[in-house]
């Protein structure tokens, strides 16, 4: 019995610990088993998407998922653009560079990816203009295997949205 | 000393194992009778003598399929490492079948597989008997007819029924492995027999496809598509020909695992925010969130029982291997080092094969054996070697290797040995997963 109360302990440690800033709904999920739940989620921008010369991507160190002093810098320029130009919807794309695990990095690339979206939101940018993915490292701009295209390749793009038709 | 103690101490232990021989021979006794109970996936090796298939009613076809059935049969004995192949009765030998069985027998066969292969065109029969070769009895006979599968397939069953009476186990030739392969410069999955024959495209996307699993009854197979410029989860039917999409909330839908009953998905979901592992139907809708936390939760695969789960988090600071139960309760870390990722359960459900972050920045594989807690390393820093899966009967693994220099599939026994490339493949194959033992 004692042993099975640290257990349950441990594990709302667990769970606990990684919470930050979570979500309002959440709470409600925890352990309910077949309830369907509700869908929040940001805008589906899903079609093709093309770059702006107007909007600069932004480069990130190995495994992190933090903005540089300099990524800061240039999101306030692509933000300062999107708030000029209010009918445009971005897709903020999250890649890694080719070492690690596809499924690792497909992860690492979207809180890359929600970690720009943040940023815009804080500097006024509604939200539900902005879409958030992931390639991981099925997409690197510069395939070769040393430091410098690996530099490249760690980095999210925020492209814009191509209307269809 | 007391002689009487220790007389009542051997007769109670000669007790204990007379019953326990008595408990052993009643288990036994219910199942099949197998030709040998000793054999198990380390155990010793049995020699089987095969001879050549003899063709009734000789013509060019029949001629062809006697060397090709004998050849597929012989390489999937071979392959499924419970036995040794004798061979050396000339073909067209004049001596008679007691002196072919005493030729044998003193090669030190137990048992001799014979084949002759009938039948017009495309319809085939194969006939093939088992003998005692000490007795020269006739242990097991049947006929195998081609009709619409191909003679590949027949051969598979033979081997398959062939390793069931020796072992009771299942085989595992009518098994077959999906994969990606980029050698159009797009990322499509391709299938392929599990000795590296019938290599058939299913994709023509020119888009990226990655991360394929099979279902449980083998006749889908899930996976993540680009296809609409976002990771969504797409499951593809073998049996119906067709494809159709299951996930596609914005951003992450990342294949997990079938539930082992085929009814639910294990997949990652990022949905605006941090990738967290959720349950979902057959259709779609999400049952259960499975975790909720600003970590990165993904790579889940289900244990054969269907109540626990295998994953990986960066909770620690870095990917760890978890396991926990269905409804999100005991959450133990099983791992302490290394970035760990592809966690994938054993279909016996006492191991868990994984990849694992070598100090020198490449990554090896590794097995898990939980009722020990015992790690064992199986590959040795030959560049990377990721995404293990298992063979139907848990005693291989294949996995994605890029140790000739560019990236392919191999196969290997589980402790290491063995190693075989799945197949030669133009351009670089990813992330395979192995069928279930299929009837088709």
């Amino acid at each position: 019995m004692k042993k099975f109360l640290l257990l349950v302990v441990a594990c709302v440690l667990v769970f606990t610990g990684c919470k930050k800033q979570d979500i309002k709904h959440s709470s409600d999920d925890v352990g309910s088993s077949v309830e369907i739940v509700a869908f929040t989620d940001e805008p589906s921008l899903r079609g093709g998407s093309e770059k702006d010369i107007n909007i600069n991507t932004v480069y990130f160190d190995f495994d992190k998922s933090d903005l540089t002093s300099d990524s800061m810098e240039t999101l306030k320029k692509n933000a300062a653009y999107l708030a000029s130009n209010s009918d445009i919807k971005v897709v903020v794309e999250g890649h890694t560079d080719n070492r690690g695990t596809i499924e690792y990095n497909l992860s690492l690339g979207q809180r890359r990816a929600l970690k720009v979206k943040e940023y815009y939101t804080q500097l006024g940018v509604v939200a539900n203009r902005i879409a958030t993915t992931s390639y991981g490292k099925e997409k690197p701009v510069d395939p070769e295997n040393n430091e410098l295209s690996w530099r490249k390749n760690r980095r999210a793009e925020t492209r814009i949205l191509v209307r269809q038709k | 000393m007391n002689l009487n103690i220790i007389n009542k101490i051997m007769k109670n232990f000669f007790l204990f194992v007379f019953m326990i021989l008595f408990f052993v021979d009643v288990v036994c006794a219910q199942s099949d009778v197998y030709l040998s109970l000793s054999l198990c996936a380390t155990g010793k090796r049995s020699d089987i003598a095969i001879e050549y298939f003899t063709v009734i009613c000789k013509n060019d076809n029949t001629t062809r399929f006697a060397k090709l059935l004998k050849e597929v049969i012989e390489n999937d004995l071979i392959f499924s490492r419970y036995f040794n192949i004798l061979q050396g009765v000339p073909e067209n030998s004049e001596l008679d079948f007691k002196e072919r069985l005493l030729w044998w027998e003193k090669q030190g066969a137990s048992v001799l597989l014979t084949g002759s292969v009938s039948g017009e065109d495309d319809n085939i029969i194969l006939e093939v008997k088992m003998f005692d070769v000490i007795t020269g009895e006739t242990i097991w006979k049947q006929k195998y007819k081609k009709e619409s599968l191909s003679y590949r397939y027949m051969a598979h069953e033979v081997s398959d029924e062939v390793v069931r009476r020796f072992t009771g186990e299942i085989g595992i030739a009518r098994s077959k492995i999906v994969f990606v392969n980029n050698g159009t410069r797009f990322k499509e999955l391709y299938i392929i027999d599990y000795d590296g024959y019938n290599l058939r495209r299913l994709t023509k996307d020119n888009k990226i496809n990655i991360l394929p699993k099979w279902s449980p009854d083998g006749e889908q197979i899930i996976y993540t598509s680009y296809l609409y410029n976002n990771p969504d989860l797409f499951v593809l039917s073998l049996t119906k020909n067709r494809r159709s999409i299951i996930s596609k909330y914005q951003g992450l839908n990342v294949t997990g695992s079938f539930s082992p009953d085929g009814k639910k998905i294990l997949l990652t979901l990022s949905r605006g925010r941090y990738p967290n592992l959720y349950l979902i139907n057959t259709s779609g809708e999400i049952l259960q969130r499975m975790t909720d936390g600003s970590c990165i939760d993904t790579s889940p695969s289900f244990a054969p029982n269907g109540q626990e789960i295998v994953f990986i988090s960066d909770r620690p600071g870095y990917p760890q291997l978890y396991i926990m139960n269905i409804d999100g309760g005991n959450v133990r870390r099983l791992t302490t080092s290394g970035f760990c990722d592809s966690p994938v359960w054993s279909p016996r459900g006492d191991k868990i094969a994984f990849t694992m972050r070598q100090a020198r920045g490449n990554y090896d594989l590794y097995v898990y054996d939980l009722p020990t807690a015992k790690i064992t390393k199986l590959t040795n820093n030959q560049r990377n070697n990721e995404n293990p899966t298992w063979s139907p009967d848990g005693r291989f693994v294949a996995f994605y290797s890029n140790r000739s220099g560019k990236g392919e599939v191999y196969i290997m026994a589980i402790d290491g040995s063995g190693i075989r490339k799945l197949a030669e493949v133009p351009g670089s194959s990813y992330t395979p997963s192995w069928s279930p033992v299929l009837d088709r």
